[in-house]
C-alpha cells in the first residue's frame, strides 16, 4: 500500500487563475486552458475505462480517509485494515493473478478536500475503483461527484442514511448507482438505539451531538423510531457543539440544569474522548442513569484501550466477537497477532472493501467501472461481519449491534457484553419509521 | 418558553464555568491588548502562543516533571521566549514601514502557520488532556450543579494578574516608560528610552500571558492544533468589545463573552458560538471604540 500526499490542490488552484484572471488576458490563455481542460479530461476518462495499470499491471485502488486532525485515527485505523487485506491478497495470488496496491488520501475531514483528492485518484492515478469516507458531511457532499466521475464508491463508514436514499426520495437524498455501502448506516445503527431505549426504565431523554448533519440526523432518527416502535419517551433537551470543541463544559452543564433519564450522543473522534473526561467530572455518570454512545465503538476508545464507562451502552458497525464464526473468529487472531489490538469497524469496514472490490473484479473479469457497479448491485457477501447482501439502494443490510460496555482485561480493551444484533431489513426499517418523512436508505 | 421559566435553569456552576471561560479568555485577550496598545501590532499568532503555551505544559508534566505548577511557570516562559525571539527577528523590522499594518498582519499570520504545522510535527494531530492538580481536583456541588474546584484557582488567577499588571504597568518605573513610550515613541527615545529592548520586553511579557493562559487552561479543555484557531477570535472579540489597548476592558469583556459561552447553551441548542459575534456587532454599532475605549490607558 501507498501513502501519499497530494500535490493536485495546487494544481487546480492554478487552473482556477487561469480561467478566472482578471483584466481580460489574452484569448490565447483561455484557449489553451481549454486545451489542457480537454486533455486533462481525456486523461481523466482513460482512467474511468479502467485502464489502470493495464492488464498485467497492479489492481490500483484509491481510498479517502481522516488521517489529521479530531478524527485521525479512524484513518489510521483504515489503513491498517487495508494493509491486512492487500498482503492476505497478494499472498493468495491477488486479483486474478494481479497484485492489488491502495493509495490512501487525506480529507481531513473537508468535503472539499474530499472531493479534490477524490478527482486526482481517478484523474491522475486512474484507480479501478474507490472507498472509504469517514464523515456524513463530507459523504452528502461527494456522493453526487461520484455519479459525475462515473466510478463505484464504497463507503466504509460514514453513515448518513441520505447517500444510500435514490434522489428524491427525500430534499437530502443524494444517493446513486455509483455509491455503495458496506458498513451500517445511521438508520440501521439508530434502530438499534430505540430497541435498547424500549428496555429502559427511562421516560426523559436528551441528546448532545456534533453540529452537522450526523449529529442532528441522529437525533431525528431516533425520535421518529421512538414514536413508531411506540417507545414511552420525552425528548427535552439537546445541544450541538461545534466539531473539534475543546471544551463541552458549557454543553454539559446545559444538559445536567435540564436533568433527563438517559441521553443518546453520537460525538466521535477525539471528541467524544475529550466530553467523556469532561463529563466524568462533572458528575455525569452520577447524575444520569444511561448514556447511550453510538459511535462508542469506534476507534478512539477501544484502540488506545482507555475504558468507556463501564455498564453504559454503546453501539458498533462491527463486533469482534460477533457472529462467533470461523471468518470472524480467526480475522480477528490474525489481526490481533498483528497489530496487538482488536480490530475496530474501521479496520473491518476498509478490510472488506478491498475483498469486496476482488470479488467484483474476478467475477466481472475486468476492472470496467460499469461491470464493477453491476457486481455490487444486489451482490451477496460474507466477512467478519457476516452474511449481508447489497439492497436495492445499494446499501449492505448488516445488522446494528448494541451492547452494554465492559472493560476486558484479557484483550485490553472495551467490550459488549451482553450485546445484542437487531437485523434491520429494509421493511422492518421502514415500519419503525412510522409516519415520520425519514427514508430507511436501504 | 418564558423568560421566568428559564432562569432557574442557570444554575451557580453556569456562572462559575462562565468566569473560569472568561478568565483563561482575559490571559490571552490582555497580552494581545497589550501589545497592540504599546506596540501597535495586531498579533495574529496570539492564539498560537495560547496553544503552545498548552502544549509545553503537558509536555512537561507528563515527561519532565510531575509537578502541574512548575509545568505552567515553564510553559509560560518558554512561550515569551519564543515570542520574544519572534518579534526580534521578524516584527522588529516592520515598525518603520509605511504599510506596516498589512506586514505586520502577514508576518504574524506566516507565525500562525509556522507555530500550528511545528505542534503537528512534534506532537501529531490528535488532542491531549491532563488532569488538573491533585489538591485541587475535587467537585464543588453548588446549588445541585457540580463544577470542578480548579476552576476558581483559574478565576482567583486571572485576577491576580489583572491586579498585578495594573500595579505593574502603573506604579513601576518599567511600566511608565511602556505608558510614556506607548504615547509617544520618539520623544521616549530622545529621552534615551532604550526603544527596541522595551518592545521585545512588552512582546515578551504579552507573550507570556497567552501562554499562560494556554497552560493553566490544559486541565480545562482538550489541547489540539485546533486551539490555537478557536480562541484568537474569540480574544479578538474580547478586545473588540472591551476596546483595543484597554487593559479593564480586556477584563470585562472577557468575562462577559465567558458568559456568553456559558450560558448560550441554555438558550439556544445549536449555533450558541454565534452569540459573542453578535454582541460584538451589537458595540461596534453603538460604541465602535469599544466599552472601555481608548487606547493606551
Amino acid at each position: 500500500m501507498v501513502t501519499e500526499d497530494s500535490d493536485t490542490e495546487n494544481k487546480y488552484k492554478q487552473a482556477d487563475a487561469a480561467e478566472t484572471s482578471p483584466g481580460g488576458r489574452s484569448p490565447v490563455g483561455r484557449r489553451r486552458f481549454l486545451q489542457a481542460a480537454g486533455a486533462g479530461a481525456a486523461v481523466g476518462l482513460a482512467g474511468c475505462s479502467g485502464g489502470g495499470g493495464g492488464d498485467g499491471g497492479p489492481v490500483t485502488l484509491g481510498a479517502a480517509n481522516i488521517l489529521s486532525g479530531f478524527a485521525s485515527l479512524y484513518g489510521e485505523e483504515a489503513e491498517r485494515g487495508i494493509d491486512f487485506a492487500v498482503s492476505e491478497i497478494n499472498d493468495n495470488g491477488g486479483i486474478d493473478g494481479r497484485d492489488v496496491e491502495v493509495l490512501v488520501r487525506d480529507t481531513e475531514a473537508s468535503a472539499d478536500t474530499a472531493i479534490q483528492q477524490i478527482r486526482s485518484l481517478v484523474q491522475e492515478d486512474n484507480v479501478d475503483g474507490l472507498f472509504g469516507l469517514d464523515s456524513s458531511g463530507v459523504a452528502q457532499a461527494v456522493a453526487p461527484q461520484i455519479s459525475q466521475l462515473q466510478m463505484p464508491f464504497m463507503i466504509t463508514h460514514a453513515a448518513t442514511p441520505f447517500v444510500t436514499s435514490p434522489q428524491g426520495e427525500h430534499e437530502d437524498s443524494v444517493g446513486n448507482e455509483y455509491v455503495f455501502r458496506d458498513s451500517n448506516s445511521l438508520a440501521q445503527d439508530i434502530y438499534g438505539a430505540a430497541r435498547v431505549a424500549e428496555n429502559l426504565d427511562a421516560t426523559e431523554w436528551a441528546t448532545i451531538g456534533p453540529d452537522y448533519a450526523f449529529g442532528y440526523e441522529t437525533w431525528d432518527y431516533f425520535q421518529a423510531y421512538c414514536d413508531g416502535l411506540g417507545v414511552e419517551a420525552e425528548f427535552t433537551a439537546e445541544q450541538f457543539p461545534a466539531l473539534a470543541t475543546s471544551d463541552y463544559t458549557p454543553f454539559i452543564s446545559s444538559i445536567l440544569d435540564a436533568d433527563p433519564d438517559a441521553v443518546l450522543t453520537p460525538l466521535w473522534g477525539a471528541d467524544l474522548t475529550t466530553f467523556i473526561g469532561q463529563a466524568e467530572s462533572a458528575g455525569w455518570f452520577d447524575q444520569i442513569d444511561h448514556t447511550l454512545f453510538s459511535v462508542g465503538m469506534g476507534t478512539d476508545l477501544p484502540s488506545d484501550g482507555s475504558p468507556l464507562p463501564e455498564g453504559e451502552y454503546a453501539s458498533t458497525r462491527y463486533d469482534p466477537f460477533v457472529p462467533d464464526t470461523e471468518a470472524n473468529n480467526s480475522f480477528r487472531e490474525a489481526y490481533y497477532e498483528e497489530y496487538e489490538s482488536l480490530p475496530t469497524y474501521n479496520a473491518e469496514g476498509a478490510y472488506r472493501a478491498v475483498h469486496l472490490y476482488k470479488e467484483a473484479i474476478e467475477s466481472a473479469g475486468g476492472t470496467d467501472p460499469s461491470a464493477l457497479v453491476d457486481e455490487f448491485t444486489g451482490m451477496e457477501h460474507s466477512g467478519p461481519v457476516g452474511d449481508y447482501q447489497f439492497s436495492e439502494t445499494n446499501q449492505a443490510t448488516v445488522a446494528s449491534i448494541w451492547g452494554t460496555v465492559t472493560y476486558d482485561d484479557e484483550w485490553e480493551s472495551n467490550v459488549l457484553d451482553p450485546v445484542n444484533r437487531y437485523e434491520a431489513g429494509p421493511d422492518v426499517l421502514s415500519e419503525a419509521l412510522g409516519d415520520s418523512d425519514l427514508p430507511a436508505g436501504i | 418558553m418564558s423568560l421566568t421559566s428559564l432562569v432557574p435553569l442557570i444554575g451557580i456552576a453556569d456562572v462559575v464555568i462562565g468566569l473560569s471561560l472568561g478568565s483563561r479568555l482575559f490571559l490571552i485577550a490582555v497580552g494581545l491588548s497589550l501589545i497592540f496598545g504599546v506596540l501597535g501590532v495586531l498579533n495574529f499568532a496570539h492564539g498560537g502562543f495560547y496553544m503552545l503555551g498548552a502544549y509545553v505544559t503537558l509536555a512537561v508534566v507528563s515527561n519532565v516533571v510531575d509537578n502541574f505548577w512548575i509545568a505552567v511557570v515553564v510553559g509560560a516562559l518558554a512561550v515569551g521566549v519564543v515570542g520574544a525571539a519572534i518579534e526580534f527577528s521578524a516584527i522588529r523590522r516592520l515598525y518603520n514601514r509605511v504599510d506596516s499594518d498589512l506586514d505586520q498582519l502577514i508576518v504574524t499570520f506566516g507565525f500562525v502557520l509556522v507555530i500550528h504545522e511545528a505542534v503537528r510535527f512534534i506532537w501529531g494531530s490528535g488532542s491531549y488532556s491532563i488532569d488538573p492538580p491533585d489538591v485541587f481536583n475535587f467537585s464543588v456541588t453548588l446549588g445541585g450543579s457540580t463544577f470542578n474546584a480548579y476552576r476558581l484557582v483559574v478565576i482567583g488567577l486571572a485576577v491576580g494578574v489583572l491586579v498585578a499588571l495594573w500595579l505593574f504597568i502603573t506604579r513601576t518605573y518599567f511600566g511608565s516608560l511602556v505608558r510614556g513610550t506607548s504615547s509617544d515613541r520618539e520623544m521616549a527615545a530622545m529621552l534615551g528610552v532604550d526603544v527596541p529592548r522595551l518592545y521585545t520586553g512588552v512582546f515578551f511579557l504579552g507573550s507570556v500571558l497567552a501562554g499562560l493562559g494556554g497552560a493553566l487552561s490544559a486541565p480545562l479543555q482538550a489541547t489540539s492544533p485546533a486551539l490555537g484557531d478557536q480562541v484568537i477570535i474569540d480574544a479578538f472579540i474580547v478586545v473588540v468589545i472591551g476596546g483595543l489597548g484597554s487593559m479593564s476592558g480586556a477584563f470585562v469583556g472577557a468575562m462577559l463573552i465567558g458568559m456568553m459561552q456559558s450560558l448560550g447553551p441554555q438558550f439556544i441548542s445549536a449555533g450558541s458560538i454565534a452569540i459573542p459575534f453578535l454582541a460584538m456587532v451589537i458595540v461596534l454599532l453603538i460604541r465602535p471604540e469599544g466599552l472601555f475605549g481608548g487606547i493606551g490607558e
